[in-house]
């Protein structure tokens, strides 16, 4: 992992941003490339199908974001192709599953992540983990609240999607299930966006795929001694 | 189809209706008298006829019912159901349909504004200009009345005749019954007439005889004399339909869900200004070729 790789002589000024279009967790001069263009294709797959998915959802589940239906053509529109954009969602569900359930596993130390102490500690920006590898314990359990989040809303979606075909019982759980999936995993997305505001530098590395070294040896300091085989001070 | 002249009283997802209380209207009731139902099916025709609806192809499953169920074209049923009783067998016949219920699961349970109304007469009414095909109304009904069209991908449901009613014409089927078992006027009338009619049948060798008309939907517009009424679940109809759950949930989940999300907005941005970012100390990168 320590060695740096050397910058191809192609297609950026920024010869970090070239090296991002193919490898990832490499030193390219004084940046690290963190997500390469596949991880980027599949967050951002996952990220604009949701957000197409919220704006055609919203109008249906309160005429308060009415508003929202008009921007593709009304309420009878949204209702056709939210199921869609669900499915779409779904697949890009499946990609980041597929791409980061190895590097999603929790480990004892994660979890400690998850305690309300260390929680308040974090979101006062006090203090990280040196022990903190690529990815937090934070960033795990949103990839896993995710999925079942994701799951939860594909299948209760699937129900509402033919209603008049499925047994009433089904449907009424589902309605619910949707609903409750839904609000839940939005609340989780706002603090999700919202650390990539308060934490600079977070957004860029989903934009060319890379960081600064400061950045990763604040946020992500074992990842950061991962790839620039710095030792721990 | 929107009447011009109703007021509205509901309208789904709507805050209120345009009801303004000026023109008094009689709230209409349809009344149908099961043991005087013969079985003749000519309700079924008018429905048809007037309301222009196409000829359901029937099929033969071992009873004179002319479909399963009611359909998006068919939306007058007479069920029929065979039950065996002490004095021998008993033929019951029903006309199913809309119960345009005072307390409409559908209309709660639509998303799209204006899609589901209920007139200041009572009638509740699918109009097709705004209804947007999703089915939840069918999931909102207690008594599995509303059913989507492939065909023009909306739903459809019986409408009371509410274009003859606003033209002080009784609906097709009250019109077209040879026998007197339905009748149609005010609430008012239609209550007094039923329960005139159980006495008689209570007196008459029928003591579980009962009017139709549940309080769990805040009773319904159209009201049914039972000579079984202990046992509705033979005639089709369930014993104490209510608004499901799921339909009753939405009144909290909506406001608890947008609250959370707008807490969670401002409590952030609370944050922001209060803890501000997370930047490392030596953090000014210059961009190599930036």
């Amino acid at each position: 992992m320590a060695q740096a790789v050397s910058p191809p002589n192609v297609g950026h000024a920024d010869p970090a941003v070239a090296v991002a279009r193919h490898a990832e967790d490499v030193v390219v001069g004084d940046r690290i490339v963190r997500h390469s263009l596949a991880s980027r294709a599949m967050h951002w797959t996952v990220g604009t199908s949701f957000i197409l998915c919220f704006l055609t959802g919203m109008p249906i589940w309160t005429p308060i974001f009415g508003w929202m239906a008009y921007l593709f053509g009304g309420l009878q529109v949204c209702r056709w192709l939210h199921p869609f954009l669900g499915v779409l969602f779904s697949v890009g569900l499946v990609w980041m599953a597929a791409s980061w359930w190895t590097q999603m596993v929790m480990s004892s130390r994660d979890r400690e992540w998850l305690s309300p102490a260390y929680f308040a500690r974090y979101m006062r920006f006090q203090s990280t983990d040196p022990e903190t590898g690529k990815y937090n314990g934070g960033q795990k359990a949103l990839f896993w609240m995710t999925l079942l989040g994701g799951l939860a809303l594909f299948l209760s979606g699937v129900v509402l999607w033919f209603p008049t075909m499925l047994p009433e019982p089904l449907r009424e759980i589902s309605w619910i299930l949707h609903d409750v999936a839904f609000i839940a995993f939005f609340l989780l997305i706002i603090g999700h966006v919202y650390l990539a505001i308060a934490e600079p530098g977070t957004f860029e590395s989903q934009l060319d795929g890379t960081v600064s070294k400061p950045w990763a040896r604040l946020h992500h300091p074992r990842w950061y001694r991962e790839v620039t085989g710095e030792q721990r001070k | 189809m929107p009447i011009q002249g109703l007021e509205i009283l509901q309208s789904s997802a709507s805050l209120r209706g345009q009801g303004t209380g000026l023109r008094v209207l009689p709230t209409v009731s349809k009344y149908i008298d099961t043991t005087t139902c013969i079985g003749c099916k000519a309700c079924e025709v008018a429905c048809q006829e007037w309301n222009d609806l196409d000829v359901a192809a029937t099929h033969q499953e071992g009873s004179y019912q002319t479909l399963p169920t009611m359909q998006a074209d068919f939306w007058n049923l007479i069920r029929f159901h065979e039950e065996e009783f002490e004095g021998g067998l008993a033929w019951l016949m029903r006309k199913d349909q809309c119960m345009h219920c005072a307390d409409p699961g559908c209309l709660k349970a639509c998303p799209a504004p204006g899609a589901i109304v209920q007139y200041a007469n009572g009638i509740v009414d699918v109009n097709p200009e705004n209804c947007i095909g999703c089915g939840l109304c069918e999931t909102g009904c207690p008594f599995d009345v509303p059913r989507f069209s492939t065909k023009t991908g909306k739903m459809a449901k019986c409408t009371l005749c509410v274009d003859r009613v606003d033209n002080g014409l009784e609906p097709a089927c009250i019109k077209a019954c040879p026998t007197g078992c339905l009748h149609f006027g005010t609430k008012e009338d239609m209550v007094e007439m039923g329960n005139s009619r159980v006495k008689q049948l209570q007196a008459n060798g029928f003591p579980n005889a009962m009017l139709y008309d549940p309080a769990g939907v805040g009773g319904t517009t159209v009201v049914t004399v039972l000579a079984h009424g202990d046992r509705p679940e033979l005639y089709g109809l369930p014993k104490d339909p209510h608004i499901p759950m799921a339909v009753a949930s939405k009144s909290i989940l909506k406001p608890l869900g947008l609250f959370a999300i707008g807490a969670t907005i401002v409590g952030l941005f609370a944050h922001f200004l209060t803890v501000g970012q997370k930047k490392p100390a030596d953090d000014n990168p210059p961009r190599a070729g930036g």
